[in-house]
This record gives structure tokens, sequence and C-alpha cells, in this order.
């Protein structure tokens, strides 16, 4: 595969792969303390989320710099770049997503299907990741983003229920409201970001054929 | 996988002296094809409703969906698996109950509902995963 031996040349191309895959990593870690932290009440452990967005920064730095150091040809570091910044655009949502829940009240009605957002965003999580890796074997993604799509989808079809249930919980003033309505939609949001950055790595695999 | 991570925990009930009119109502509005029935006694004893049901027991004998009672055409018991159960068992019951949906329950309390896509859906993503563990 013209890909894998792109991907597997040379010392800078290696650590820009291995500093790619513990970006993702990094993703799935952040994304299921998410889920603990929101399941248990546990305001450290979100807090934790927040810190593991700013070592996701500091990677995603050092990809950037080896990538324009010279790791791989000229006509692939934009869209290696593309992707990498797309993955810390996840890093963001999850961080303010988890400021907001430290800002708001979850209320009852809400709470079990927000842990079930967060539960099916770990699964994207690791699904990317698993795409991520498949790529790197030159295999066909066909299936992996369309198990990433099943996700997104199935998110998207909670998020309505969500804001259903929303209009009916009544809110003590102005920002009070806006806080849980970022929440929500940071919450359901971070799918839609990861479903880009796998047609992302779709559109890198079919370019490289 | 587990069937909690696949099933849809919105589950709308209706009284089993309503008409079928007011299930047919409630299934429009919130866009779904079923409903579970609360008839008296444990939930694992309540039935369930289907579009299916209303369009073949009452709307095509031409019977008037607002003189009839739930109860008359809602099937009766629930099909009940554990939440511990696997996909394949699932499966394999839906099967054998020839029914597009099944009620999950943990403890006789009706904790969510699996429909045939949702097992769609689960199997493909086991497939993407492979052996993949993280």
């Amino acid at each position: 595969m013209l890909l894998k031996k792109i991907l597997s040349q040379g010392k800078k191309e290696r650590e820009v792969i291995e500093n790619i895959r513990r970006h993702i990593k990094l993703l799935c870690t952040a994304c299921g303390a998410f889920k603990i932290a929101i399941e248990t009440n546990n305001r450290d452990l979100m807090l934790n989320v927040i810190d593991l967005e700013r070592e996701g920064d500091s990677i995603r730095r050092e990809i950037i710099s080896n990538i324009y150091e010279g790791a791989f040809l000229p006509y692939l570091r934009p869209d290696l770049c593309k992707f990498v910044e797309i993955v810390d655009d996840v890093f963001d949502l999850l961080k303010d997503t988890a400021s907001h829940y430290l800002d708001a009240e979850i209320p009852d009605q809400i709470q079990g299907e927000c842990v079930k957002v967060a539960l099916l965003n770990v699964g994207i999580c690791e699904m990317l990741l698993i795409t991520f890796e498949a790529m790197l074997e030159g295999k066909d993604l066909r299936e992996k983003t369309l198990a990433i799509r099943i996700y997104e989808k199935r998110i998207d079809d909670i998020k309505l229920g969500l804001i259903k249930e929303a209009r009916e919980i009544p809110t003590r003033n102005f920002w009070e409201g806006k806080i849980l309505s970022d929440f929500m939609s940071g919450l359901t949001m971070i799918s839609d970001i990861i479903e880009d950055a796998s047609d992302y790595l779709q559109m890198i695999n079919v370019s490289m054929r | 996988m587990k069937l909690e991570e696949f099933m849809t925990t919105k589950i709308e009930f209706i009284d089993a002296d309503r008409s079928v009119y007011d299930a047919i109502e409630k299934m429009v509005d919130r866009r779904i094809r079923s409903l579970v029935v609360r008839f008296p006694g444990k939930e694992t004893e309540h039935g369930v409703i289907t579009a299916r049901d209303i369009v073949f027991r009452a709307l095509a004998k031409k019977i008037n969906p607002k003189s009839i009672k739930i109860s008359e055409i809602a099937s009766k018991p629930l099909v009940c698996v554990d939440s511990s159960m696997t996909l394949d068992d699932v499966t394999r019951i839906m099967e054998e109950h020839n029914v597009a949906r099944i009620i999950v329950c943990e403890q006789e309390k009706i904790i969510g509902v699996i429909s045939l896509l949702d097992l769609m859906a689960a199997t493909l993503i086991i497939r993407a995963r492979g052996d993949y563990v993280t």
C-alpha cells in the first residue's frame, strides 16, 4: 500500500504518527473521564478533563511543529495538520462542556440521557482511533466510518429528545438556562466533530491510493 | 457490547383503558412506532401496542379508533429480555417471537426497548471494531 509506505518512512514520520495516536488515545481517556464524572457527579474528575485538554494542546503543538520541520511530503502536510486540528477542536469542546457542567446543575430529568450521550461519545472516540489504525494499515475504512456515522446518528436522536425535555425544565434566570443549554449542545456536538475528523481520514486514505 | 449501549431508554407509556385514537395521536406526536401499554400490576405484566397492531387490528377492519380501547388490540404479555443478555440471544428471541422490538428489563422493571434497527447498528459497530480492544 502506498499509504503504508508513505506513513511508515523516516524517524520524524514515525514520531508524528505515534503522537497522533497518543493524541487520539488521550481524547478517548478524556471522554471516558467525562462520562464517569457525569455519572458519579465527580467534580474533581471533571476538572481532570480540563487538564487533559491542556495536555492534548501540547501534543498538537508537537505534531504540527514536527510536520513543518520536514516530516512527510509537503502535499500531505496540510491534510494531516487539518486532521490534528479537528481532533484538537474536540478537546476544546469537551473542555468547554466540562466547564459548563461545573457551572450548571444537571436536572434529574435529563441526567440519564446525558450519561448515555457521554457513553456514546466514548464509543465514537474509540472508533476514531480504530479508523486511524486501520488507515495506517492501508485498510478500507468504509465499515469504520459507517460505525462512526451510526454513533453520531444515535446521539442526534437523543439530542432531539433532550431539547424537548429541556423546554419543560424551569430555570431561575437567563444564565442558568444558557449554561445548561450550552452544556447540552456541547455534549451532543462532540460526535459531529469526530465525524468530521473521520471524514478527513477517509479523504486522506482515498487520496493516497 | 452491552444491550444498554444500544437500547432506547425513552419509553412512552399509555394506559390500557385509553382509546386507540389516543395511542395514534401519541405515536404521531412523538414519531414512534410503539407504546408500552399499562395494565394494572407489575411492569412485566404490561403490554405493547405497535403501529402494525393499529393498522391490521383496527384501521384495516374499518373499526373507528375512537371507539375501541387499547386493551382490546394490544399484545400481552410483553416480550422481555434481561439487560445482561447478549445481542445474539436477543436476536434469536426476536426471531422466535417474530417481533421488531423487544423490551429490556432489570428486576421486573422496564429500562429500555431495543429494535431491529438498534440490533443492526450494534452488529455493524461490532464488525467495525473487530477484535480491537482499547
